[in-house]
């Protein structure tokens, strides 16, 4: 099995939508090969390579709509999906939000693709884990980690004219560090579409002075905090605000950003003005995706300007009914910064908490985006713009309004390992930040 | 009603507070209760017929041939999985259905064992050439990380084995006209919108079924089929102008069983009470916070023994093979047999043959029979979850069956079994525990959770709360989460309810390992009474 190519890609969906008996038919498929190679206890854990094409079908009548999926085997299999979607479709009660399928688009040009990165196998596999082996070996620290990689193809078509082919790669790392008296544990990670942006020994030497760094940790009063919040720990509290930016849940009154009494809070200055936060396929060293699911473009958005609160994401149905326009949810965020290092946002701190990133984050009031979880892996205590010693881990309970309001300063963005969506985010410093509790974890 | 449920219901006005109790829960079918045999539950009366027409069975020689080509190509140990997964799941909002969706995922993972390391290899493409293909890759790929690793996996013994098994269910979930589900489902969601007060209702019904047809290289063959279903129904409530929303999910658990599940669920006629403990919910009065007596029904309960026993007894995450991402445990391997982990009452075991249990099967993805055995006994830690890779790592001869891959994609490595929470010997009902309670807060159902890596420390929500004021149910609450340690948690744990109060909840999607896996697994316990710090979530608004 190789990468289906765009040619073949037209094939298979011309077939199918050939094969349409009902109103509308849409079909996408995703090619992929993997590979990984897992690590711990200092060795190799388990490697593995899946290669796999799925295709799903989704058939419309009326307002009567389903989807079903399956694997790509040969033609006369995937009219068999095609007939299995219009049996589900017919037999599919009326959806009254049903949306008839996405008009033919034009797209960012985005180049996600690299060659280098394609051709990944074992021997990159196992050379990029001898150099993050290589670093904890040398440092006498137990390791556990993964190196990953991935080439891909998603496409969608339909039968109202639409065609969209996007080739990707990425490949990402990551390692963690304990030291062997089981009192301190570092991680570092890194994230790209490109081979060559990736520095192993980096991401290991990282690990490695984070897990010495922070051995014997003592314990501090729980209770509001200034912190410098590490880029991954900004992005998995950011990723909670990701779900609240829809216009549906604001109308409703479900969400953070429902005006009380009625209507959204778009338009109003509800952040610090440092705060601009974007979405752009085409980013150039970041790029994603430049259609969404439904083969919808991904436009350049901006969602936060300067502290206001200027897009929320609209589905196509709820866009047709308030007369606005549909803002799909995007793939990538971009939350700017400055050109500050983390030494330097360190230095203007007098007193608080440096987290490295948070762990088992889960939400507990939607409406205040209040979300709980722990620090992890390299939890600091900074006094007069230093780090002095090592802490336990806390629990937070906390919002992710309050990371976007309380801003006392912002670093330099770098792009950080979460699947799924591209996020480009800084160091922030946050001032009145509140944990709750401490943890023994180390 | 009852003379012993009337006792501790303050006032009439709180009729549905009965409904909190599990023994009111009419989903919760008989053969849920009973305590876990020690192997695997009878399979189905429909095996025979079930298997019969199975499409696994036309590649099975594919399977063979994988294993075949890898023996020769090097391989110590291999084996291949033919798996089939089937699902459906319509969801519906309102008054309309949202969603209907449905798809199979099939293929063949070749897994082998060369020069002491594992090797994985995966594709959705069946025949000869690609499979051994397959095989010879894994089998190099293997061989390139023999040279990463400082001692070779060696695999603990076990019985060579052939044999099929259907985990037993009455009716096919997936042979039941779409238009029944749809109806069900808009019915509920019809049912709770007719309570004044309700904004938004939710239903989803979520049936799948998994099919693997396992070839070993030591000469194990076994082929078998679950049925797993999942209905669900949350009701929303909204007060536009203060702001504010609550919601309410039924509290019914997924279970390794057909469509009776479904229709024990009872949806339609459980749904206005569902609606009405939304609005209860949301004009309840905040709660209080402070350390409090909380009573944790099963509902609740069992994520608790999940997240703070279930996954510190994993034998890989003590080791440190999962330190990158699920973590490590609090507990110590050479700590087994001394390590207190809860009070003398609190007793734990594992099982792979609960009826019922989403772990429950007969083999596991090494063709090691399914059984139970002892995790805490008498509050001390016995007992660790194992593969045939790891049982020699605590000087165990044989695996106690924990090996799962989630789809022909995932290589197996270690999951978790069902755990649970072995009924008191005092034969307490809920009854009992509220009444013996001066001031505490009652909680059910499933809310957020959050653990730290090593499962010391967590925190949850829950469903439905009431404040407990000398041995009775006063009012409802909401804003509640409980924060506490693992092992304070669980040695304060002075009363659990008998026998008769054991229930199953279970969850499709715990998660763990690298490329992440999803597990479906079961937790049995009876309602228990704790201490906690209680917190108020309600937040700035």
């Amino acid at each position: 099995m190789t990468l289906l190519s765009k040619k073949k890609a037209q094939a298979i969906t011309k077939a199918a939508l050939r094969a349409k008996t009902v109103d509308a038919l849409a079909v996408s498929i995703t090619s992929e090969e993997s590979g990984y190679l897992r690590f711990s206890q200092n060795q190799a854990a388990a490697t593995g390579e899946t290669e796999r094409l799925d295709v799903s079908v989704t058939a419309t009548t009326g307002e009567r709509s389903a989807t079903v999926t399956g694997a790509y085997v040969d033609d006369a299999g995937l009219r068999a999906l095609v007939g299995r979607a219009e049996a589900l479709a017919k037999l599919a009660p009326n959806n009254p939000e049903n949306m008839p399928p996405v008009a033919a688009q034009t797209y960012l040009a985005v180049d996600e693709e690299d060659a280098k990165t394609a051709k990944m196998g074992a021997e990159e596999r196992f050379e990029m884990t001898r150099k993050l082996l290589r670093v904890a070996n040398k440092a006498r620290l137990d390791a556990a980690g993964m190196v990953s990689h991935r080439h891909r193809a998603a496409v969608i078509a339909n039968s109202a004219g639409l065609f969209a082919y996007h080739p990707s790669t990425s490949v990402s790392l990551s390692m963690t560090c304990r030291t062997r008296d089981g009192t301190g544990s570092g991680w570092g990670a890194a994230m790209e579409h490109q081979l060559a942006a990736i520095d192993p020994a980096a991401v290991a030497e990282r690990a490695a002075e984070k897990a010495e760094l922070s051995k014997d940790p003592e314990p501090v009063e729980p209770g509001a905090y200034t912190v410098i919040l590490e880029p991954q720990a900004v992005a998995e509290l950011l990723s909670f605000l990701g779900w609240a930016l829809d216009r549906r849940s604001a109308d409703e009154g479900r969400s953070a950003f429902a005006k009380p009494g009625g209507g959204t809070q778009i338009g109003e200055a509800l952040f610090h003005p440092s705060i601009t936060l974007r979405s752009d396929p085409s980013a150039p060293d970041h790029p994603s995706s430049p259609f969404a699911g439904d083969g919808q473009a991904l436009p350049k958005t901006t969602w936060i300007d300067r502290g206001v609160l200027k897009t929320l994401s609209t589905s196509r149905f709820w866009a047709a009914k308030s007369g606005v326009a549909a803002v799909p949810q995007p793939r990538s965020l971009i939350l700017g910064g400055t050109s500050k290092t983390d030494d330097e946002l360190i230095q203007g701190v007098d007193e608080g908490i440096l987290v490295t990133r948070f762990w088992y984050n889960r939400m507990l009031q939607p409406q205040s985006i209040l979300a709980t979880g722990l620090t992890r892996d390299g939890t600091f205590q900074i006094k007069g713009g230093k780090i002095s010693k090592s802490i336990k881990n806390l629990r937070y309970n906390e919002s992710p309004l309050t990371m976007l309001k309380n801003v006392l300063a912002l670093g330099t963005p770098k792009r950080v390992a979460l699947d799924g969506q591209t996020v480009v985010v800084p160091t922030m410093v946050v001032g009145g930040f509140t944990f709750s509790s401490l943890s023994d974890a180390v | 009603m009852s003379s012993s449920r009337r006792s501790f219901l303050v006032t009439t006005g709180l009729a549905s507070a009965g409904a909190l109790l599990p023994r009111s829960r009419a989903w919760a079918a008989p053969a849920f209760r009973e305590p876990a045999a020690d192997s695997a539950p009878s399979p189905a009366s429909q095996t025979e017929a079930t298997l019969a027409v199975s499409r696994l069975l036309a590649d099975e020689a594919l399977a063979k041939r994988a294993v075949e080509v890898a023996e020769k190509a090097g391989a110590t140990y291999a084996d291949a999985r033919l798996v089939l997964w089937a699902r459906e799941r319509i969801s519906v909002r309102d008054d309309h259905i949202s969603g209907v969706g449905g798809g199979d995922e099939y293929g063949i993972g070749v897994r082998v064992l060369a020069d002491g390391a594992w090797g994985f290899a995966a594709s959705s493409e069946l025949n000869r050439g690609s499979v051994e293909a397959l095989a010879k890759k894994a089998v190099a790929m293997a061989q390139r990380n023999g040279r990463l690793r400082r001692s070779p996996i060696e695999l603990a013994p076990t019985p060579v084995v052939t044999g099929t098994w259907v985990a037993p269910f009455e009716i096919d979930p997936f042979g039941v006209p779409l238009q029944d589900k749809a109806d069900m489902l808009l019915g509920a969601a019809q049912a709770a919108l007719r309570v004044p007060g309700i904004s938004h209702v939710s239903a989803s019904l979520m049936i799948v079924r998994e099919e693997k047809l396992l070839i070993t290289s030591e000469g194990s063959r076994t082929h078998q089929v679950f049925f797993r279903t999942m209905p669900g129904l949350t009701a929303s409530a909204v007060d536009v102008r203060q702001g504010r929303f609550a919601s309410r999910n039924h509290e019914v658990a997924p279970m390794l069983a057909g469509w009776e599940h479904v229709m024990g669920a009872k949806l339609v006629d459980e749904a206005p009470r569902i609606a009405q403990e939304a609005l209860q919910k949301l004009h309840a009065a905040t709660v209080e916070p402070g350390l409090k007596t909380v009573i944790l029904a099963p509902s609740n309960l069992w994520l608790t023994i999940h997240e703070s026993i279930g996954h510190s007894t994993e034998l890989d995450r003590a080791l440190g093979m999962e330190a990158n991402f699920a973590g490590t445990s609090f507990i110590k391997p050479e700590t087994t047999g001394e390590l207190r982990i809860g009070a003398e009452r609190v007793n734990f075991f594992a099982d792979r043959t609960q009826a019922g249990g989403l772990a429950t099967t007969a083999w596991d993805d090494e063709a090691v029979a399914a059984q139970r055995w002892p995790i805490v006994k008498d509050g001390i830690l016995v007992g660790w979850q194992t593969t045939r890779e790891l049982a020699g790592a605590i000087g165990e001869k044989a695996s106690r069956g924990c090996s799962y891959a989630d789809s022909y994609g995932s290589i197996a490595f270690q999951r978790m079994p069902n755990i649970s929470l072995q009924p008191g010997t005092e034969g307490y009902t809920t009854e009992d525990l509220i009444n013996a309670t001066d001031d505490g807060v009652l909680i059910t159902g499933r809310g957020s959770w959050s653990i730290d890596q090593q499962r010391y420390n967590f925190q949850f929500g829950g469903q439905t709360f009431w404040e407990i004021k000398n041995g009775r149910l006063r009012r409802p609450l909401r804003d509640v989460a409980y924060q506490a340690n693992t092992i304070e948690f669980w040695s304060s744990c002075d009363m659990i309810g008998g026998p008769g109060t054991y229930r199953l909840g279970g969850s499709f999607s715990d998660g763990k390992g690298e490329p992440g896996q999803v597990n479906a697994v079961s937790h049995g316990c009876p309602p228990a009474r704790f201490k906690a710090n209680v917190l108020n979530t309600g937040g700035a608004k």
